[in-house]
């Protein structure tokens, strides 16, 4: 019995409120043992969370003082005690998966800490190339979706300061579609693998991906045009077909709906570099509205339809 | 959807609590199941409110390109038109693919009323409160999902615009107030709500999550240094309605745990105390814990959702903000850690325990 379940029922007899609630409360509302896991988990992140964030905190702070094998060899040995807990400690996959997480991000304290004696700067991009290649065996060997989200945003923060600080003439669209490719790898990964990654961690990727392939063609558009930009349509065409696809067989709504939006967007933006005049944006509201609701009837039909399978 | 027999076995269960005989009118339960097209997904939701607002935006565009808005007549007129044309779409048909365009209207016809209002030189508090009228008559007559979640924030939002009016930057006190009460007092009965009249049971949802991102605009306002000339001094004002409605969740909390020994139960309360007296200076961090604590109970996902992404934005903001150096900032965060972790230590055997019993 689910929650709208009991709203709907209620909406039609004379079930008194203490009944409704006593619904609820036996059906729908988390009991103790959701209460306990609950308590655990958030205790535990708490704590990671704290004591990582008052680490960093500590390096951040400009010892001027300390002589700077005392501050690599501090950070060093901190992420040893760490990592060896997770040797010698009985704990739950999931507690050992969040302190991995942890001490992942203590390796990007310790080349910060490296930039700070040696003066690279916090934000150059060798600095998250390396926190990157030093997590690498980590996330593969935990596979923990938090742990591969940090992964990814690492991956996308080294690319982005790589074609801020170095490839400066790469162009916009170019760099987006480097980022396009970055972000599929993990969807086609666990599209492909059977993977069992959470839900929220894959919409995260497919959200990025997006993202990346609407701004990129949407920002070419007004571009002059480059191999870049047809590459990026054709990938993205591709890649959308797929998951237009893959979304029907495996009756998930999230695809036909993300895919369908980008490219309202991307046709607003094209009909934008036609004309700009207001009858032309009347236009475009207009059709936004059509899209949109074409979209989301298309995809109540589809919700119907699989709800009738089941 | 559902097919007779599970209806059937729904009404029996709902039966077996009240223990006495209780009408049902089978065929309108039906008649509901089957309309409920609404089996919304949150991505359709989304949708229909990222749409609407971008279709509002491209329209505005239009009428500042085509310079249609210099008369103030034509202005409130065509507003008027919007909203009531949003409202009543809404009226004749629930079907969900209007939900678009009536969040797209209802949104620029405010905005055109604002301004038509702007011209005629009406004060900005006047424009406020019929603002917040104008939503309330809106959930009233309405009660679809989508208008009735962009309407809860509409009033609520222009409470806040109008308590805030005349540099009263203290005044949002009053506000946190306000949607703490409302929406603890919400999310803690919804028997008692949903079985009053049919009409609230319709918007049980839609004012939930409106409630929740109402409180959360007021936490930012409070949570974020510099963005209200608010009294420092008088912070602890929010904190404390705050506070009181966690204790209360604690206290209903207890006796879901059944926690009956006297030991664990002044464990609970120390570890809530220090906890809250931590955040004192915060209101915007425990307004979050409690965001979480409500969903959590209630099993409300999305609400958990925003309250953790918010918990983590306001800590961080909040030590941000604070003018200590790295040094004293990083002994604080870390003794905190170590104080969870001990606590985690201590309470996780105790936990896994009774779990087996």
């Amino acid at each position: 019995m689910k929650r709208d379940d009991i709203h709907i029922i209620s909406r039609h007899s004379n079930a008194s409120e203490q009944t409704i609630q006593k619904a609820l409360n036996s059906h729908v509302y988390s009991n103790q043992t959701d209460w306990k896991k609950f308590f655990n988990l958030f205790i535990i992140s708490l704590g990671v969370g704290f004591t990582v964030a008052g680490i960093i905190f500590f390096f951040a702070y400009n010892w001027a003082d300390m002589h700077k094998f005392v501050k690599i060899g501090l950070t060093q040995g901190i992420l040893i005690i760490t990592t060896s807990t997770l040797f010698f400690l009985k704990l739950d996959e999931k507690i050992k998966n969040i302190i991995l997480t942890g001490a992942s991000v203590l390796v990007g304290v310790l080349f910060a800490v490296f930039g700070q004696i040696y003066q690279t700067g916090a934000n150059a991009y060798d600095f998250f190339l390396g926190w990157t290649v030093f997590v690498t065996l980590w996330a593969i060997v935990s596979d923990f979706a938090p742990l591969w989200l940090i992964y990814f945003l690492l991956i996308n923060t080294t690319l982005y300061l790589y074609t801020e600080q170095v490839a400066k003439n790469w162009s916009i669209t170019f760099v987006y579609t480097l980022h396009f490719i970055v972000n599929m790898i993990p969807v086609l990964f666990v599209v492909f693998s059977k993977n069992k990654a959470p839900n929220w961690f894959l919409n995260t990727m497919i959200l990025a991906s997006v993202t990346y392939a609407t701004l990129g063609i949407s920002i070419g558009i007004f571009e002059k045009f480059e191999f870049a930009f047809l590459f990026l349509i054709i990938i993205t065409g591709i890649s959308y077909v797929f998951g237009l696809k893959h979304g029907l067989q495996t009756k998930n709504g999230f695809y036909l709906s993300v895919i369908p939006f980008s490219l309202i967007i991307i046709a607003s933006a094209v009909f934008i570099n036609i004309s700009n005049n207001e009858l032309m944006f009347l236009f475009i509201s207009v059709f936004i509205i059509v899209g949109v609701t074409f979209t989301i009837l298309n995809l109540i039909n589809y919700q119907k339809k699989w709800n009738h399978e089941e | 959807m559902k097919n007779s027999e599970n209806i059937k076995s729904l009404i029996d269960s709902i039966q077996n609590i009240e223990g006495q005989e209780l009408t049902f009118n089978e065929e309108a339960i039906k008649n509901e199941y089957e309309n409920q097209n609404d089996e919304q997904s949150l991505a359709i939701k989304i949708l229909s409110i990222f749409g609407g607002l971008l279709s509002c935006i491209t329209f505005l565009g239009f009428l500042f390109i085509a310079g249609l808005y210099n008369s103030k007549e034509g202005l409130l007129v065509t507003g008027i038109i919007f909203v009531l044309g949003a409202v009543g779409l809404n009226k004749i048909s629930d079907r969900i693919i209007i939900d678009t365009i009536s969040v797209s209207s209802y949104v620029i016809g405010f905005t055109l009323i604002w301004m038509g209002l702007e011209r005629v030189n009406f004060d900005e508090s006047t424009i406020q409160i019929i603002f917040v009228f104008v939503g309330i008559a809106t959930l009233i007559l309405v009660q679809n999902y989508i208008l009735s979640f962009v309407a809860t924030l509409v009033t609520n939002l222009s409470f806040l615009a109008l308590l805030l009016e005349g540099n009263q930057y203290d005044l949002i006190h009053l506000y946190t107030f306000a949607m703490v009460f409302i929406l603890s007092f919400f999310m803690l009965n919804e028997g008692k709500i949903i079985t009053t009249s049919k009409k609230l049971s319709r918007l049980y949802n839609p004012l939930r999550i409106g409630l929740i991102f109402s409180l959360l605009i007021g936490l930012i306002f409070l949570g974020k240094k510099g963005m209200l000339r608010i009294t420092p001094e008088y912070i602890w004002l929010s904190s404390i309605s705050v506070i009181l409605f966690i204790v209360y969740v604690i206290i209903e909390l207890i006796n879901i745990l059944q926690v009956k020994d006297i030991q664990s139960k002044i464990g609970i309360y120390i570890f809530t105390i220090l906890i809250l007296a931590s955040t004192v200076l915060s209101p915007a961090i425990s307004g979050a814990i409690l965001i979480i604590l409500l969903s959590f109970k209630v099993n409300y996902k999305t609400g958990l959702a925003i309250g953790i992404i918010a918990f983590i934005y306001f800590v961080s903001q909040y030590y941000y903000d604070l003018k200590f150096t790295l040094l004293t900032k990083s002994i604080m965060m870390f003794t905190t850690g170590i104080l969870f972790l001990a606590f985690y230590l201590f309470t996780h055997k105790k936990l896994s325990e009774n779990e087996k019993v």
